[in-house]
């Protein structure tokens, strides 16, 4: 004790540690230790070796464990004055009252956390120039694997022995690999292809067993969605089709428009184009006639029927005209010309027709009535 | 249909007796409440929850916040042996309590991201009480704490056999699916349906698997969500019921309120910042003698005009 720093005296004293008391009970603690050593002398070493190959092992549960050090900090200050190589037994009954019923391995945690991480309460011992360089740990992070496996033990339903059908959980083979998070798309069809596989063979387990998957057609019960809730599903599902639909049609016809436009004037500009070349030709014409002159009288010259050939042929006629005739259409359908009686009376040709005519239709069908057994069976 | 269901629970009954006889059997009833001051979706959200497990038991809302082991003589009073908490806090916060009633352990999580059936719109639905197939991440094996929080899932959302309100057909299915350190639930409809014959066709689908079934049919299985979702982090495990000494801490949980306060100590920072600027530069201004009051005064030039014509 007396190799103890003032400071630490002084924080000791504060805290009102008993050195005496601390003094006795190391002594009590050597003594207890040299016995061990003589009973199990040449197995010490190979304690040692054992203690290196689990650190690493138990690496990960090491700054977890950290709080159940600081439980009790008397004791803890002891150890790290100890030596590294200390034996089991001793440890386990000195930090049997911290953690009462844990075993070896849990001891052994306890024992190199100093190592990896310092918890907070720890740093109340540390003065303030060696606290600036330790970056403690925010939150001290409890698991007590021991206990945790206790109350598994505890609750655990027995599941492999039970029948499937009895619990119905299905454990994946391997864990899912999500490797963005926030990757909506990805993540969700993990959990989906992770439930779907889960069904897969949660049914081939339950069809084993002779239970029932399928629900039958016929078979209705009340759902965990209400009708009002699966038709206003349903409504909202028309809507947004419906204004997907309306939004496409909508676009179509801005596109529409846009070109229609384009199309009308390139229509006109022709339209122009034919009628200069209409005059064009008629006027070359007529300077031929100039030319060739009154001597010859035809009677097609006289009226020009040359002229109107070209033009003829220039413009095309109403009826040549392509696209929807409506014109010829209605014609079509109400008539137009010709005699208008008697049109709808029955002549010669329509009374010899037989197109509409089954001998079939004309007997009329009698169904057989069937037999009493295929009656009462199909009841 | 009381008849198909009379046909089939004799079926069952017949096949059930074998194991049963031997082995603990699976029973579970599940005491499910909130606190006060849950918003409505957290209660909607309830809802839903209750209305998938036909072994729950809802009851009215818990007055109190601090005295949760008196959650435990309620669920005796019930006959219940798990009790499914939701404790609003704030009218934001949401935190879920599982727990077995007498004897613990208890884990509390934080409930993030939840979104109700209602909300949702999916096109899912199921049988009001039909037993839930459960799959679990392989993760849930892989630590003690997570074991533990998986068989509480089992217990408490997995509808037990003999469940008084149960459907005998099997038509959703439970994920949990452990991602960045939460607990991911989402639920499915399983949709079956008979390949016709043009489906060899388009055989090449990822959902869809032929399967045999006891008929010699085929079905393909896909799935359809229903909805409600939600993650969940866990923060806490206690060994007993609402009580007893912390046996897990999660190091990497940031309560809500940390997070809150610390988006608001940002934004007081910008206006600090902004105001030491403001200083600093005054500071500086008095340093090269620019100011007229305070700093430091520039030296007396002596070629200066005043001093020269004084």
């Amino acid at each position: 004790m007396v190799a103890k720093s003032k400071l630490k005296m002084a924080l000791a004293a504060e805290k009102g540690v008993d050195f005496k008391k601390l003094h006795l009970k190391k002594k009590e603690k050597a003594a207890r230790k040299g016995k061990a050593k003589k009973n199990g002398g040449e197995v010490q070493p190979l304690n040692g070796k054992k203690v290196e190959e689990e650190w690493e092992d138990v690496e990960e549960e090491d700054e977890e464990e950290g709080a159940e050090l600081d439980g009790d900090d008397s004791g803890s200050e002891e150890e790290v004055d100890g030596p590294m190589k200390i034996d089991f037994e001793g440890i386990d009954e000195s930090d049997s009252d911290s953690s009462a019923g844990e075993n070896d391995q849990n001891n052994e945690d306890s024992e190199d956390e100093d190592e990896e991480d310092i918890p907070m309460s720890d740093l109340e011992d540390l003065d303030e120039e060696e606290k600036e360089d330790i970056i403690p740990h925010q939150r001290l992070t409890i698991n007590n694997t021991v206990a945790l496996t206790a109350a598994l033990k505890r609750i655990a339903l027995p599941v492999s022995k039970l029948p499937f059908s009895e619990h119905q959980s299905v454990m994946t083979s391997e864990p899912v690999s999500i490797p963005d998070v926030s990757d909506d798309l990805n993540r969700e069809l993990a959990f989906y292809a992770q439930s779907l596989s889960a069904v897969q063979e949660a049914r081939k387990l339950l069809k084993a067993e002779g239970v029932p998957f399928t629900r039958p057609t016929d078979y209705f019960a009340e759902m965990v969605k209400a009708d009002e809730h699966m038709a206003k599903i349903k409504a909202k599902l028309i809507d947004e089709a419906a204004s997907k639909k309306a939004s496409a049609e909508a676009r179509k016809q801005r596109d529409l428009k846009k070109f229609g436009k384009q199309v009308q004037v390139a229509k006109l500009q022709e339209r122009d184009k034919e009628r200069k070349q209409t005059m064009e030709k008629i006027k070359v014409l007529k300077r031929k006639r100039q030319g060739a002159d009154t001597e010859n009288t035809n009677e097609a010259d006289m009226f020009d029927v040359a002229v109107d050939d070209e033009i003829k042929d220039a413009k095309t006629s109403r009826k040549d005209r392509q696209g929807p005739n409506k014109r010829q259409k209605k014609d079509e359908k109400f008539g137009f010309g010709g005699k208008k009686r008697f049109k709808k009376s029955g002549d010669a040709m329509s009374s010899g027709d037989l197109k509409g005519f089954s001998s079939k239709k004309m007997k009329g069908v009698v169904k057989q009535r069937p037999g009493k057994a295929r009656r009462a069976g199909k009841r | 249909m009381a008849s198909v269901y009379k046909s089939l629970s004799k079926t069952n009954g017949h096949g059930k007796e074998g194991p049963a006889n031997g082995v603990k059997k699976n029973k579970q009833r599940v005491l499910i409440l909130s606190s006060r001051g849950i918003t409505y979706r957290h209660r909607h959200l309830l809802n839903d929850i209750a209305s998938l497990l036909p072994h729950s038991r809802k009851d009215a809302k818990l007055d109190t916040k601090s005295k949760l082991y008196q959650l435990n003589e309620l669920a005796e009073l019930y006959n219940c042996n798990n009790v499914f908490f939701f404790e609003a806090r704030k009218g934001k916060d949401l935190y879920l309590w599982m727990s077995k009633a007498p004897n613990g352990p208890t884990v509390k999580m934080h409930m993030q991201n939840l979104h109700t059936m209602e909300e949702l719109h999916f096109t899912g639905n199921c049988l009001k009480g039909s037993r839930p197939i459960l799959s679990f991440d392989a993760a849930f094996d892989k630590e003690p704490h997570l074991r533990v929080i998986k068989e509480l899932f089992l217990h408490i959302f997995g509808v037990p056999k003999g469940a008084r309100k149960a459907k005998p057909f099997i038509d959703h299915v439970m994920g949990f699916t452990l991602a960045d350190g939460k607990i991911w639930i989402r639920n499915y409809q399983i949709n079956e349906t008979e390949p016709s014959k043009a489906a060899p066709s388009d055989s090449t689908d990822t959902a869809p698997k032929p399967k045999k079934s006891g008929k010699d049919k085929e079905t393909k299985v896909s799935l359809v969500e229903i909805g409600p979702r939600f993650v969940l982090t866990p923060i806490v495990i206690q060994e007993g019921s609402f009580g007893g000494p912390i046996i897990y801490e999660n190091k990497e949980f940031v309560s809500p309120n940390q997070v809150r306060s610390e988006i608001r100590l940002k934004k007081a920072g910008r206006y600090n910042a902004r105001a030491e600027q403001g200083i600093e530069r005054l500071a500086k201004k008095g340093e090269l003698g620019l100011r007229t009051s305070g700093g430091r005064k520039s030296k007396k030039d002596e070629l200066d005009t005043a001093e020269l014509f004084a």
